[in-house]
């Protein structure tokens, strides 16, 4: 697959704190690629340098083969960034807005309002586009972000944590569209989160640590590599399971034992064919992955 | 020059629909009606009908349209300034808010960016100071319309001039702020004091020597003279015409501010258009170097790279 953002040897300090570090990877073009780290650990810098808002210390950014250093405005028209909070104007009408930044691209006209048109119901957006953003729900603002980001048609979506604080019902609809945006404009989306399911439905996930890569690969392949498999047992005793000598932890209706890969699973399962009646065998979670590669939990603090 | 009337556009209506920052530019105009009607009013007439001889018999309409004329352009002086300052304050705003950040991401460059605020800030103060202007006017036409179509028209370019010094000292002092602080300080501070330091509260001939040379050497000042003797020079030509001394007139036209000196020196009319153009070219041409620079500074950072 062609490679639409290639990043090499990134650096950017702000004083004494290294935001990002020497860092290097590709996006593959049509590929929902994330970003996974803890706050402070360089998801935002490393956007706000693709999108030309900071100035890189050192390194190469190339965007569809251009160069940021070179061809800044040009990339800038393949890329439509969410913003963490929406920075739109909350006295301005939906419309209104959506006009302005449109504007910004050359979309004016008739050329605007077909475009609005098609987003406005692919969104469902029809009824608030006259009222003021400031009167709107979280959802429905973080809707119009989205189509604010849409409107000239990018090769690239950034989203920076677009679901944060919204509710779930509200961030399986905004995944539904750009998913669907995805499969039929063949959509680059690079995605920052800390919500571990999200980046768990990426194709390719790269983990951020104090600005380094700490782990990288598709989903599948982190969970091999940082996370071992679960075996899940239900309705049997402690004892029982304490007879297998190995590590387990004490959950809902069963108990969850620790095994290095889906091998060593399937003899367990083999060996005590008594005990394994009502089992399951999973593979590590995100959460795992990112513990077993930073030493920190997601939702905040070192281990 | 689509991108940058879009620009224009979005900031003009944030600055009417911002209901805040609307009423903050208006407070030093409010504050200035409320002294003229609760005692400016009858101070100013007052002291003007003590420079006129006693015997004298005049219509009661003329010293009305003088302290009308006195009343409309200090209003002019201040609302062309303090509605441009603060209009311009979206500037800030907008970084403060990181509503910047939105068309840092779009392609276009920062010059255009930089052109959107300047016009929309000349704009704001332009629709505000033109419908006082015509407020104004209503009034004096109430109180003693003495003002000839060259008076109207030389204080309408009094406003734009006026309208320009305020849009490029404003650019100029805001293009370094970024904080909420810092624009909340910046709004108070014009707001609370504009009205003093360009004689629009009390003429600088009440003021001491000493300030009022100070004064003097701010553009603002020219501006207000400009307006007054544009505003009163109708009613001082007819008080002439109804054998009013030439000594009392002069009185009034000092009190007024009508006349102002530079350290001694009488200044002229044409030497007050020639400093507040001057000023306006000195502090664009700033505002446009300081753009320039940072400009240059980005490109040269990435050349570096």
């Amino acid at each position: 697959m062609e490679k639409i953002i290639q990043i090499s040897h990134l650096s950017k300090s702000f004083g004494e704190v290294k935001a990002v570090q020497d860092l290097s990877f590709c996006v593959k073009k049509g590929e929902l690629f994330a970003f996974l780290g803890l706050n402070g650990a360089g998801k935002s810098t490393t956007i706000s340098i693709m999108c030309g808002q900071l100035q890189k210390d050192g390194g190469r950014v190339e965007i569809n083969g251009k160069n940021i250093d070179e061809n800044a405005l040009e990339i800038k028209r393949e890329l439509g960034v969410v913003f963490q909070n929406s920075v739109m104007d909350k006295a301005l009408s939906v419309y209104d807005n959506l006009k302005t930044r449109a504007a910004l691209y050359n979309l004016t006209g008739k050329a605007f309002e077909e475009r609005l048109q098609t987003l406005a119901e692919l969104f469902d957006l029809k009824e608030i586009l006259k009222r003021p953003l400031g009167k709107l729900s979280g959802g429905q603002c973080r809707r119009v972000d989205v189509v604010r980001a849409l409107l000239h048609k990018p090769s690239i979506l950034i989203l920076d944590e677009p679901t944060t604080g919204l509710d779930p019902q509200t961030r399986k609809t905004v995944w539904g569209i750009i998913d669907n945006l995805r499969k039929e404009e063949n959509l680059t989306v690079f995605l920052t989160t800390h919500y571990m399911e999200e980046a768990a439905d990426a194709d390719y996930v790269i983990i951020l640590d104090s600005g380094k890569i700490a782990a990288q690969g598709t989903p599948l392949e982190l969970k091999n590599e940082y996370s071992g498999d679960f075996i899940t047992l239900y309705n049997i005793a402690e004892e029982k399971v304490q007879a297998l000598q190995k590590s387990y932890e004490k959950i809902k209706d069963g108990y969850r034992i620790a095994v290095a890969n889906t091998a060593e699973a399937t003899a367990l399962v083999v060996q005590n064919p008594d005990l394994f009646t009502d089992y399951e065998i999973t593979k590590g979670k995100m959460d795992d992955v990112f513990l077993a590669a930073t030493g920190k939990k997601l939702t905040g603090g070192e281990v | 020059m689509k991108v940058v009337g879009a620009l224009i556009k979005r900031n003009v209506k944030c600055y009417f629909k911002d209901k805040a920052m609307f009423i903050t530019s208006l407070i030093t105009p409010i504050i200035l009606l409320t002294l003229y009607a609760v005692f400016l009013y009858d101070v100013y007439k007052d002291s003007f009908t003590m420079s006129i001889p006693q015997d004298l018999v005049y219509d009661e309409k003329l010293l009305d349209g003088l302290v009308g004329g006195l009343l409309l352009s200090s209003l002019l002086a201040v609302s062309t300034i303090t509605v441009s300052f603060c209009a311009n304050l979206y500037m800030v705003q907008d970084k403060a808010t990181k509503a910047r950040n939105d068309f840092v991401i779009a392609p276009v460059k920062p010059y255009k960016l930089a052109f959107g605020y300047f016009l929309a800030t000349a704009l704001n103060g332009l629709i505000i100071s033109l419908v006082a202007t015509v407020l104004g006017c209503a009034y004096l036409s109430f109180k003693g319309w003495y003002l000839s179509v060259a008076d109207v028209a030389l204080l309408l370019l009094d406003v734009l001039l006026l309208v320009l010094l305020g849009t490029s000292l404003s650019s100029l002092i805001c293009y370094p702020l970024t904080t909420q602080g810092q624009l909340s300080a910046v709004g108070t501070v014009i707001s609370a004091g504009y009205g003093f330091i360009c004689g629009a509260y009390m003429p600088l001939s009440q003021y001491g020597t000493g300030l009022r040379n100070v004064l003097t050497c701010l553009p603002g000042t020219y501006g207000t003279s400009l307006l007054r003797n544009h505003a009163l020079q109708g009613v001082l030509e007819e008080m002439s015409a109804q054998n009013f001394p030439a000594e009392a007139i002069e009185a009034m036209k000092a009190t007024a501010d009508c006349s102002l000196e530079f350290f001694g020196h009488n200044v002229e009319i044409w030497q007050m258009y020639l400093v507040l153009v001057g000023a306006i070219l000195l502090f664009t041409g700033l505002y446009v170097l300081l753009n320039y620079l940072d400009a240059k500074r980005l490109t040269k950072a990435k050349k570096v790279k």
